[in-house]
């Protein structure tokens, strides 16, 4: 009796710390100011507008992260892009009126920028400067920290009882036998979340919500793991370890992007290689052969290919607008999808087809392509149907599990009837039926959930996954990198497609494919997936302090470019004010004389600019004094390479004059003739 | 960035369509949370109960620790529809039944259990064994006994059946239907007491009147055959001969409406329960289907379908002057709440006894029934002993194979019995369901009286194991 009642007390108690972990998330999620950093500026007339970016639109356009409204500046005119090290290039994305810097015309692989620099937009003419440290270090002062207003520690200490709780509700039904292996899981999981907590603590990183919402499911998979095969513990342990390690390891990794994005196309080998090893050698095992046995541990290839999948699709800003076409990727994509339909695995095709739209639909914002795609998939589906007869089954029993409960709806009806009869607070961990049911920690693994820790359990499992969702959303707009930005949204559509399988799948209402639920459903390759997931969103948490797989903000000596002495300090109005209005008109007179086309009459047009006098000549010295600034500086290896660069573009800029006017005269004449 | 930030509404709709998902979800287990719970409740720990037979046999048990049934192999196989089994196997066992209904559901706590629940059934397990030998012998079928007097149901058994700790061996196709009560078949000849009735009713002169069989009549240019020529027959003879010359013309004189009236009001179209285990409805041509037609509807044939459980309740209203006291095979039923140390008999309804057949229509069908087995089915010969009204069926499904039908009662104050017995493509219906009736009745009436049993059986039923615990089947 008084069991009874403890049980009863345990329960609400680990409802209420779910509820009270997921709403602290939340908050510091989903609630708190994210501040963009800044790591350099355009003066833009007597302007400073902050670069917030890794990557940068620049144009006139509403989507454009620096919206310039200058003559001659197209809809999406160039980007600007920062490196790892901290060195800023800027690139013409094949714009109308062309980017210059200093004079010299940008070639299609960018160009490297200092402060001071000119970039002419088409013939509006901005200045680029570098933030100093000082600059820098006030304006991170100025931004939110992470961690601070929602501590992580309490969150921590939180998950910390719930897994505490839970372990508590499985003294009362465990065997005995059992319950040493089951407190070494939940041992391991507090050990686990707190070294790493400890170590985020040494390297200055609190922004611990991701890992806590991870380690959230993980523990509720622990517990469906702990009731359903207890005597297997020991493996999920180890499997446990494993993937946080491949966690911090991969956040690591993507810490440098140029790592990151060099490793594409080998990593996309890779993955391809994996699945063509799967499709040779594995065994069939329910249908799909997508196991391979490693030492006692079977492995299953697609589970990791979806990584290197995200990794392979999400792509730089830079890249998606210098190559527009899509077409590896797309390739990529359909070798995987019809490999995984060779597998026979066709609900991890089906996540793969999902991540697919949001990728290519990310990368390309055409709604064409992806209308396209689902048609294409569509008709593939058809074909699978008359190819393999038993997916058709599957789709004729969906809908009407209640009707064939003893064959096609078997696992349906089950899952169903076991989740509500958990009601709101579940029966107590250990303590359902569903587990008698084959499969059902993996397959039906909601309605475990449901049966065993109640509804709200339940939905709190799914209400991480949104959350991990809508952080994604949120950090988008916030992000260095649209690798990131795309890598992070490709992850969270990934597991709640992934989800939405699994748990609507299992109550009928989308058909049964058999996925996973993230996290919770036991299976090692997929805990190990969905945790190296995890560090592509935390390469996207650009908060201050917040994450470990985002690399402070640091300039690198060699390469903070302080070289003009008069621009050493870009806040002291005096010189700089004059010389800024003279880059400014420069740019805008220029404009307006070819508008006029009376190349002869330069005097005439001279005169009309009030006060304002600087000689055709005049510009070019001081373009050539620039480049000159830009010979000396350069040294190292680096040199050759843009020196070959330089010839290139100086070879343009002798016949500067002549080049630059043909061309916006022949832009200007368009521009009337639309008129 | 802004870029990738306008186009993440791709995740947002994904999320949203999730959320939306969850939503409905948690709207459709509010709505639906009872029936889904309860479906399976057997499932469910916690609950403790025992089954017991009308003589004490123990048919099943199940507490906390383990589930069993009885430790007599051919008494699980042949009791297996009348107890179902703890994983729901099939749905219209008493365990099911009754381990669902001693559970609360509501949506907060789910479902909630522990009463112990105490079941005494009307059923006889040593009979039920001794009709399934017999109707194995014949191959697949249903029989049900019931006293007609009391409602109780002492037989209740359907071929092929499976031994519910049997759960390796691949299960034949059916097993887990329960053919007496989730069932319909073309019920064939049988039919025409329906239509006897419904005549009587009806058609004032319909004793008076003379039917001449030449062996096959037309109706409206549609031929009629009949099993044999039988001259000039009155009303009586007819039903005795089974004549379908005489009962296609007694069906279009009585006109379809009041064909289906009468159907419907003997409860022939209607599903029906046995202690809550719902039946199967039956079926009748409702919508207007012309002369031929409604002919053979009212012979048993064309899209007629009966459950047997049906034809039991008319038979059994049919011997008890109209009146029927509809089935049970709960005899008591003990529960005991938790916490409660007293185990408490659950107060019993009175039967409900309804005028299902107007009294002198029965009292009229019942004399034509004995009439039958008298003048037809020589009675001294092949039922010796036995006073009983019955009727044969003999429903042709296809052009080989029909359906062997034999219903009726016992014209015994000592053992008021009706039955239903129905045995899949048997052929000749007095021949093989009338048959095995007699043996079975012999039984029912006095076990000692039938001194042999030479049927065989299938080899599962020898290589039933006797441990009696049971373990959850693997999943097909």
């Amino acid at each position: 009796m008084l069991s009874d009642y403890l049980l009863k007390l345990t329960q609400f108690a680990v409802i209420i710390l779910s509820a009270a972990i997921l709403l602290r998330c939340f908050r510091s999620l989903l609630q708190e100011k994210t501040d963009r950093e800044t790591s350099a500026y355009l003066r833009v007339g007597k302007e400073n507008v902050p670069i917030e970016h890794w990557e940068n639109l620049i144009g006139r356009s509403r989507s454009a992260d620096i919206r310039l409204f200058g003559d001659g500046i197209g809809k999406l005119h160039a980007i600007l892009r920062r490196s790892d090290r901290g060195i800023w290039s800027v690139y013409d994305i094949f714009s109308k009126g062309g980017v210059w810097v200093n004079g010299m015309r940008v070639p299609a692989y960018g160009m490297k920028l200092r402060t001071g620099d000119i970039i002419n937009l088409g013939g509006s003419c901005v200045r680029f400067i570098y933030m100093n440290e000082e600059q820098r270090e006030e304006t991170e002062e100025e931004r939110f920290e992470a961690g601070i207003s929602v501590s992580p520690t309490v969150t921590l200490i939180e998950l910390v009882l719930f897994q505490v709780l839970l372990f508590i509700e499985h003294t009362f039904t465990a065997d005995r036998q059992h319950i040493g292996m089951i407190a070494l899981a939940y041992g391991t999981l507090i050990v686990l979340e707190v070294c790493v907590y400890e170590a985020m603590r040494v390297i200055d990183r609190m922004g611990f919500e991701i890992e806590i919402l991870a380690f959230y499911l993980t523990t509720i998979g622990v517990a469906v793991s702990a009731s359903s095969t207890p005597e297997d513990m020991d493996k999920q342990i180890l499997l446990i370890i494993a993937s946080v390690m491949l966690f911090i390891a991969g956040g690591w990794w993507l810490r440098s992007l140029r790592l990151t994005t060099s490793m594409r196309i080998p990593f996309a080998m890779l993955s391809l290689g994996m699945l063509a090893v799967n499709i040779l050698t594995a065994d069939r095992i329910n249908g799909a052969k997508n196991w391979l046995e490693f030492g006692g541990f079977s492995f299953q290839p697609s589970e990791l290919v979806k990584v290197f999948y995200i990794y392979v699709g999400a792509s730089t800003l830079d890249m998606l607008y210098r190559k527009k076409n899509l077409f590896s990727f797309i390739v990529y994509s359909a070798i995987c999808v019809v490999a995984l339909a060779l597998i026979g695995d066709f609900g991890t095709a089906l996540i793969f087809f999902a991540t697919f739209l949001v990728i290519s639909f990310m990368r390309s914002g055409s709604i064409a392509t992806v209308l396209l795609a689902v048609t294409g998939a569509v008709l593939a589906a058809v074909l699978a149907i008359t190819v393999k007869p038993y997916i058709a089954q599957r789709f004729a029993i969906w809908g009407h599990a209640w009707d064939d409960v003893f064959d096609s709806g078997y696992q349906q009806t089950r899952a169903m009837s076991a989740a509500a009869s958990g009601g709101l607070i579940g029966k107590g961990a250990g303590a359902g039926w569903l587990k008698t049911i084959v499969a059902s920690n993996t397959d039906m693994v909601f309605a475990y959930v449901c049966e065993e820790l109640g509804l709200i359990v339940g939905i709190c499992s799914v209400a991480a996954v949104l959350m991990m969702a809508f952080f994604a959303i949120r950090m988008a707009k916030n992000g260095r990198s649209a690798y990131y930005g795309i890598a992070a949204c490709a992850t969270s559509s990934m597991l709640l497609v992934q989800l939405a399988l699994n748990v609507f799948g299992s109550v009928d209402m989308l058909p049964f494919t058999g996925v996973t639920f993230p996290f919770v459903s036991r299976g090692g390759s997929s805990l190990i997936s969905c945790w190296m997931l995890m560090a592509y969103l935390k390469s996207t948490d650009t908060r201050l302090g917040a994450s470990f797989a985002v690399k402070p903000l640091e300039v690198d000596d060699e390469f903070s470019p302080q070289l003009f002495s008069r621009f050493d300090d870009p806040d002291e109005e005096n010189d700089n004010d004059s010389y800024d209005e003279e880059v400014h008109r420069i740019g805008k007179k220029r404009l307006q004389r070819t508008k006029r086309g009376i190349r002869g009459d330069e005097s005439r047009s001279r005169r009309q600019e009030n006060g304002f006098r600087l000689s055709n000549d005049g510009i070019r010295q001081h373009e050539k004094a620039l480049r000159a600034d830009r010979n000396d500086y350069r040294s190292g290896h680096r040199v050759q390479r843009q020196e070959k660069d330089f010839r290139r573009t100086a070879r343009y800029s002798d016949e500067y004059d002549d080049f630059y006017d043909e061309r916006s005269w022949k832009n200007t004449y368009r521009e009337e003739d639309d008129r | 960035m802004r870029k990738i930030a306008s186009r993440s509404v791709a995740v947002l709709i994904i999320a949203v369509l999730v959320i939306i998902g969850l939503v409905t979800y948690i709207g459709k287990e509010y709505e639906n949370g009872r029936q889904w719970a309860l479906y399976f409740a057997t499932f469910n720990s916690g609950s403790e109960g025992t089954v017991y037979d009308t003589n004490g046999v123990t048919l099943a048990a199940f507490n906390k620790q383990h589930n069993s049934f009885s430790p007599d192999g051919i008494t699980r196989l042949s009791n297996y529809h009348v107890t179902g089994d703890y994983w729901g196997r099939t749905g219209s066992g008493v365990i099911s039944r009754f381990w669902s209904s001693s559970q609360n559901y509501d949506f907060f706590n789910g479902t909630t259990q522990s009463q112990l629940s105490t079941l005494d059934l009307t059923i006889d397990s040593g009979l039920n064994n001794f009709i399934y030998k017999q109707l194995r012998a014949n191959g697949k079928g249903a029989v049900m006994i019931s006293n007609y007097k009391t409602g109780e149901v002492i037989a209740l058994v359907s071929s092929p059946s499976i031994d519910p700790l049997d759960t390796q061996s691949e299960p034949e196709e059916g097993t887990f239907i329960n053919r007496c009560l989730a069932a319909t078949f073309v019920p064939g000849s049988t039919f025409k007491l329906i239509t006897a009735a419904a005549a009587l009713e009806s058609i004032p002169d319909i004793e008076q009147q003379h039917f001449m069989c030449y062996g096959e009549s037309e109706i409206a240019g549609v031929k009629i055959k009949c099993t044999d020529m039988h001259g000039e027959q009155t009303f009586e003879e007819a039903l005795a001969n089974s004549c379908n010359c005489a009962f296609a013309d007694i069906t279009v004189q009585i006109g379809q409406r009041e064909m289906v009236n009468h159907v419907r009001e003997y409860g022939f179209l209607d599903t029906h329960d046995l202690d809550g285990i719902p039946t199967n409805k039956g079926n009748f041509p409702l919508d207007f289907v012309g002369d031929p037609e409604l002919a053979w509807a009212g012979i048993g044939q064309s899209v007629d379908q009966v459950c047997p459980y049906t034809m039991l309740r008319y038979v059994m209203a049919i011997a008890n002057e109209g009146r029927l006291t509809e089935p049970t095979m709960v005899k008591n039923r003990y529960i005991r709440s938790s916490g409660d140390s007293e185990i408490q008999l659950v107060p019993k309804e009175d039967p409900f006894v309804s005028q299902l057949v107007a009294p002198e229509t029965a009292k009229r069908m019942r004399a034509l029934m004995i009439n039958n087995v008298e003048t037809h089915y020589e009675g001294e010969v092949n039922f010796p002993g036995l006073k009983l009204g019955a009727k044969t069926g003999t429903a042709e499904i296809t052009a080989e194979a029909a359906h062997s039908w034999f219903t009726g009662f016992l014209d015994d104050e000592e053992h008021p019995y009706a039955f239903v017995a129905i045995v899949e493509e048997g052929g000749f219906g007095l021949w093989t369901a009338g048959m095995m009736m007699n043996e079975i009745l012999h039984y029912a009436v006095n076990p000692e009286s039938v001194i042999s049993q030479t049927v065989t059986t299938t080899g599962r039923l020898e290589s039933a194991d006797t441990t009696g615990t049971a373990t959850e089947p693997a999943v097909q």
